[in-house]
């Protein structure tokens, strides 16, 4: 249950009344670390975009990234370029303050104000002889945000206040200081000086506090306020915490969805296809009460789930063709990913194989994992975000800016794969993958010191040289406390089902930018690993939701929502869903190189397939180069809407001898009963009286039969009906 | 329409707000535009803009340099035209990248990846789709064309990368000089059949029911949106006229060029004043000698033949171009630059060829060529409100290195952006990892190149 303390002003009393210490007395001794470096990184100065930009700086001056290096950030502006950008005997007069200011011409215009508090502590630190920081001076411990919890109002405003607290028990106000930024701007925006202003969107939004190298959080709850009294029956856990959300924020959702509806969402979600005609009959015809489970397990028993999930892995996993030899390993770990879904290998032994893949490509198709992500860089890279949600990318050149791990984080976790053995094999291209004997370690680039792996946040570990580092690593990660490794895949899956993660996106899990229902993502991990990592299990739970099951279309509440789930978020389908989807209702192929006629584009086991299907590439299918699910282009745009409307492809779908069209333009259909066909092949629903009237009309028309049939199954297909999964 | 924003690619918050605010300043009419010729393959620049006839004929090449309208500049004799117009753009001469093959000089050029090593797709969004990409932001187009459109443009070691292929051209791939010439999925030329499609998509409408589940993010909204521009683009008059270069007068065909290139150029010109904001041309294909593109390496070409057998056409479509952008007033607006993704090697290199074809010796002949030169090369820029006419940047006595304002590819796409109105410094975009990538890494508008 979410409890959030009401805004109320005796609260903000108690803050204001707070004491100020370490106010600005001239007499202070400023240090770089303290004073200096948070106003330089308040201005933007050690911006990735300014003098912190990778490796050259910005003309010749180069600062770390947010101040995160302050040592090298010191030999810079007191030493670098012969001191000349300090001048301690006419402060003002240093080059640091006249460029900053735009008192001389400064690419980034002005960035202090002369006169202002911070030019002013820099003119006093420049006097001071730029002190460093003596010994005895403070160092920051941590940093407070207050309030830390909110609920407030759509389009009220709210004022942070930002303590930084040192290790000798001092603590400064730095609300000036701090970056602020909203991980949904949508919702709330942040002045400079921690000003929160909420917009007309209800939910839940986090405020990430930085300063000094330390973060902070601010979560705001905006409630809507409408009365949420009737709310459907929870069908388990999943809706407990969500309409509990919807509560505390008064948001009601919408009535749960029809059958035919449900038929169609679920087949799609789980087993990528719509329907079939004889599937959707029985459904809508059965009275069954517990009919929509039996469809689940139906669904997931069936070969169609595994490979709709191979293809969302193997993606994932890079299964990319870059030359044409790679056929024979790109069909092998796609088999291999596909045979593990289908005998719902638990998740943990799934990715276990991978990481700790030793062999060849055909004795052990998971190696092919490392023919695509070669160094351990990448290897890390990789398993941090796709497995545990976490990017490291930022620390492996400097500290993460939004998180806490360092560059020592990093290289530990590259630590693991330190050890990865290769040999050319006698199939070009393919490597034999082994543990290669030795001390897990790895030289962190920055330091030169050589790390030994470490889980993150875990300290380092001592591997035998025999021991093969990746198999700790695997430990690690499947560890039923390991804090990222459940929660990365139920937020993945999640958004699989729902279009938006708990986490958004969906795997970059951090204190900072945490989850809009905190309860329910731990619930969903507890429950995962509650069941041996059972992805089956996993879908089934989400998809007998009642949450799932809601309908889409909206109350006269809940369209704002946009992430407390109150009602089902439309989903365009994916590109290989929708030219399956296509080739079903209009009766249609589609032939892909090298594999039986009849195979589904969502069973394709590569990205080659891309190039040759326009209709793939337009709909934005990947190109399996990145581990994040957003190389998938979901967006729609000029050219699919040309394609569905007037390319030869589509156009020769539709009108494909002894295709539906073709059919049931045939004597001996009567118009009812093939508008009837059209509606439950296209979405799985009856006509109702108006589209039956529309339609038989259409039919009518003294155009020629065929052309007339043509045209309502283009018009089907145009529709939005049947490109969302909704 | 809010497209993009909501995706994985966002602009920093910032620059989003500058770059509306300043384009919101802007009536459409004046929204700049700009034409880039690309040179696949790259063209030797020691051959054509920037000649060194001192130096021995182990480098010279047979070609004689002529004078140009400008004193004291001169190119080779195979621009006669340019050379009568050389006061209608500015020569860079001291263009230079650090990467030596296809992929990587092209990426480098077209995207500003520093990357040297080669790879198959490209790291980041060229600066097309970019600036397709960052012009949408401004809220839906008033014009029924696309923003961008590529007419045979350059697609090998380019594209939108992590920005989606959303932001991918328009793009017209056949051979605009082809008698019955039209664009597929412009403009149906059957009334029947535009007749047709205008009753699906009524009977679409009538049946769709959708519409009321709208949610909040307006995808749907935006989906409508695509509908209606692509019908535009299926059956608008005015687009099918932007794409008809038969309405061109033939006097104005002719100065172009009857010929792939110079009908290129000619319909990359119709498109800009029709309201196109990008545009880019590549000049390949069998005009440009037997392996269809500028690679004068001596396996591939006799490269003084390839360079006689094309750039007579290439000299009539870019000077035509230059020129009727200056003719019909569209030189503050349109910006015009040719370029490839490197020059040639001034020493001349001989080899085998591979085999016989235009420009081309019977295999196993020994011919001349030029190899990869990154180090030094040329472009040329018109329009575009330029101060034109002057030279910029030079390069050492055998045309091997920059001695002069050396201009790199950040320097090349920081102008470009310049002029669309993009302060490429301040605009970052979230890649895929959602870090922030700056559209230009290192580099400033080219002083003498902006207006």
């Amino acid at each position: 249950m979410r409890r959030l303390p009401p805004p109320s002003l005796p609260a903000l009393c108690v803050l204001l009344a707070l004491p100020i210490s370490l106010t600005a007395a001239d007499s202070r001794p400023l240090s770089f670390v303290n004073d200096v470096v948070p106003i330089l990184t308040k201005a933007g100065c050690n911006s990735g975009a300014c003098h912190a930009k990778a490796v050259i700086g910005q003309r010749g001056f180069r600062l770390s990234l947010l101040g995160f290096e302050p040592q090298e950030d010191y030999e810079h502006i007191v030493k670098e370029a012969r001191g000349r950008r300090v001048f301690p005997p006419a402060p003002e007069q240093s080059l640091l303050l006249l460029k900053g200011a735009n008192q001389v011409p400064h690419g980034g215009g002005e960035k202090l104000t002369p006169g202002s508090e911070n030019y002013q502590t820099l003119v006093r630190w420049i006097g001071q002889g730029m002190p460093y920081q003596a010994a005895g001076q403070p160092a920051l411990a941590g940093l407070e945000v207050e309030p830390k919890r909110l609920a407030m109002k759509m389009g009220t405003t709210q004022s942070l206040r930002v303590t930084a607290r040192y290790d000798n028990g001092t603590t400064r106000d730095v609300t000036h200081l701090a970056l602020y930024e909203a991980n949904a701007p949508e919702m709330a925006e942040v002045g400079e000086s921690g000003q929160v202003k909420t917009k007309d969107l209800p939910g839940n939004v986090a405020v990430m506090v930085r300063y000094g190298g330390k973060v902070s959080v601010f979560s705001i709850s905006i409630p809507l306020g409408a009365p949420v009294d009737k709310l459907p029956p929870a069908k388990n856990f999943i809706d407990e915490l969500v309409f509990a959300n919807l509560k505390a924020i008064g948001v009601p959702p919408s009535a749960p969805c029809d059958d035919a509806t449900f038929l169609r969402r679920a087949s799609l979600d789980i087993a990528g296809r719509l329907p079939t005609l004889e599937e959707t009959q029985a459904f809508l015809a059965s009275n069954a009460p517990d009919k929509r489970e039996q469809a689940i397990e139906t669904l997931l028993a069936s070969p169609d789930y595994a490979d709709a999930f191979a293809n969302k892995w193997t993606a994932l996993l890079k299964n990319k063709r870059e030359d044409a030899a790679d056929i024979t390993a790109n069909f092998a770990f796609h088999s291999w990913v596909r045979d593990g879904m289908l005998a719902n290998k638990p998740y943990d032994e799934m990715v276990r194989q991978i990481l700790a893949a030793t062999g060849t490509i055909v004795a052990n198709p998971a190696v092919a994992w490392y023919k695509r992500v070669k160094e351990p860089n990448a290897q890390l890279e990789d398993v941090a975000q796709l497995f545990l949600g976490v990017r490291m990318q930022c620390a492996q050149c400097h500290h993460h800016p939004f998180e806490r791990w360092s560059q020592d984080d990093y290289y530990s976790m590259a630590a693991f794969f330190s050890q990865v053995g290769r040999k050319p094999t006698a199939i070009a291209g393919e490597d034999l993958i082994f543990h290669k004997r030795g001390v897990a370690q790895i030289e962190n680039k920055r330091t030169r010191a050589m790390v030994k792996p470490a889980g993150l946040g875990q300290g380092a570990q001592e591997i035998a040289p025999d021991d093969d580092p990746r198999l700790r690593l695997a430990d690690w990660m499947a560890d039923t406390s390991n804090p990222f490794f459940a929660k990365a895949l139920v937020n993945r899956y999640w958004k699989h089902f729902f279009k938006r993660g708990l986490v958004e996106p969906e795997d970059d899990l951090r204190d900072t930018n945490p989850p809009t229902n905190p309860e329910l993502l731990d619930a969903l991990a507890a429950h995962f690993v509650q069941s041996g990592f059972d992805l089956k299990e996993l879908v089934r739970t989400l998809t007998r939701s009642q949450t799932y099951q809601l309908s889409s279309v909206p109350n006269e509440h809940n369209l704002v929502d946009v992430q407390n789930f109150s009602r089902f978020y439309p989903k365009r389908m994916q590109a290989e869903v929708l030219l399956d989807a296509l080739d079903s209702f209009a009766g249609s192929k589609s032939e892909f190189a090298d594999l039986p006629p009849g195979t589904r584009a969502i069973a394709l086991p590569d990205n080659s397939y891309n190039s040759a299907s326009l209709f793939l590439k337009v709909f934005g299918r990947p190109e399996s180069a990145s581990v994040c699910e957003c190389e998938r282009a979901q967006s729609s745009s000029l050219a699919q809407s040309l394609h569905l409307m007037n390319s030869a492809e589509v156009k020769g779908k539709i009108a494909v001898a002894g295709g539906r069209a073709d059919r049931l333009s045939k004597p001996g259909v009567t118009a009812e009963a093939a508008v009837e066909e059209l509606y439950l092949a296209a979405f799985s629903r009856q006509p109702d009286a108006e589209e039956r009237r529309i339609a038989t009309a259409h039919l009518a028309s003294p155009d020629a039969r065929k052309q007339a049939f043509e045209d309502l199954v283009w018009a089907l297909l145009n529709t939005k009906e049947f490109l969302y999964n909704h | 329409m809010q497209i993009g924003l909501t995706g994985f690619a966002s602009l920093g918050w910032p620059g989003l707000l500058k770059l509306r605010a300043e384009n919101a300043l802007k009536p459409a009419s004046e929204r700049t535009a700009v034409i880039m010729v690309w040179l696949p393959g790259g063209l030797s620049h020691i051959d054509s803009y920037d000649p060194k006839p001192e130096i021995g004929s182990e480098y010279r090449g047979p070609f004689k340099t002529i004078s140009t309208k400008v004193p004291g500049t001169i190119f080779t004799e195979l621009l006669p035209r340019h050379a009568a117009i050389a006061d209608k753009f500015t020569l860079l001469r001291s263009m230079n990248q650090k990467a030596g093959g296809h992929p990587a000089g092209s990426m480098q050029m077209l995207s500003g990846d520093a990357d040297e090593r080669d790879k198959p797709k490209p790291r980041l969004p060229d600066w097309m789709s970019v600036a397709n990409y960052l012009r949408a932001q401004d809220g839906p187009r008033a014009n029924p064309l696309p923003n961008y459109v590529g007419v045979n443009p350059p697609l090998e070691y380019n594209g939108p990368a992590y920005l989606g292929n959303a932001w991918s051209p328009f793009s017209v791939t056949d051979d605009p000089n082809r008698p019955n010439f039209a664009v597929p999925n412009i403009g149906l030329t059957d009334p029947a059949e535009t007749r047709r499609l205008g009753d699906r998509v009524a009977l679409r409408k009538n049946l769709d029911r959708l519409e009321r589940a709208f949610d909040r993010e307006n995808e749907l909204l935006a989906l409508d949106e695509f509908e209606r521009q692509a019908m535009t683009l299926l059956t608008n008059p005015q687009t099918r006229d932007a794409f008809d270069i038969g309405k061109e007068d033939a006097k104005t065909r002719d100065r172009y060029g009857r010929n792939r290139w110079g009908q290129q150029l000619l319909l990359a010109r119709r498109l800009v004043e029709a309201g196109v904001d990008i545009v880019t041309s590549s000049l390949s294909g069998p005009l440009c000698g037997r392996v269809n593109n500028w690679d004068d390496h001596a396996v591939n070409h006799h490269i003084f033949e390839a360079l006689r057998f094309r750039m007579g056409n290439y000299d009539q479509a870019v000077t035509a171009l230059i020129e009727d952008i200056y003719a019909r007033g569209l030189d503050k607006r349109v910006l015009v630059v040719v370029t490839g993704e490197f020059g040639r090697t001034p020493k001349i290199s001989f080899d085998r060829s591979t085999g016989a074809g235009d420009a081309s010796a019977p295999a196993g002949t020994v011919q001349p060529g030029r190899d990869h030169w990154p180090r030094a090369f040329s472009n040329i820029w018109a329009g575009g409100g330029l101060q034109t006419g002057g030279v910029i940047g030079a390069t050492d006595k055998r045309g091997e290195d920059v001695i002069e304002r050396p201009c790199g590819p950040g320097d090349f796409l920081a102008t470009i952006y310049h002029h669309l109105g993009i302060d490429s410094s301040k605009v970052t975009i979230n890649d895929f990892n959602g870090r922030p990538t700056p559209i230009v890494d290192q580099g400033k508008p080219i002083p003498e190149l902006i207006a």
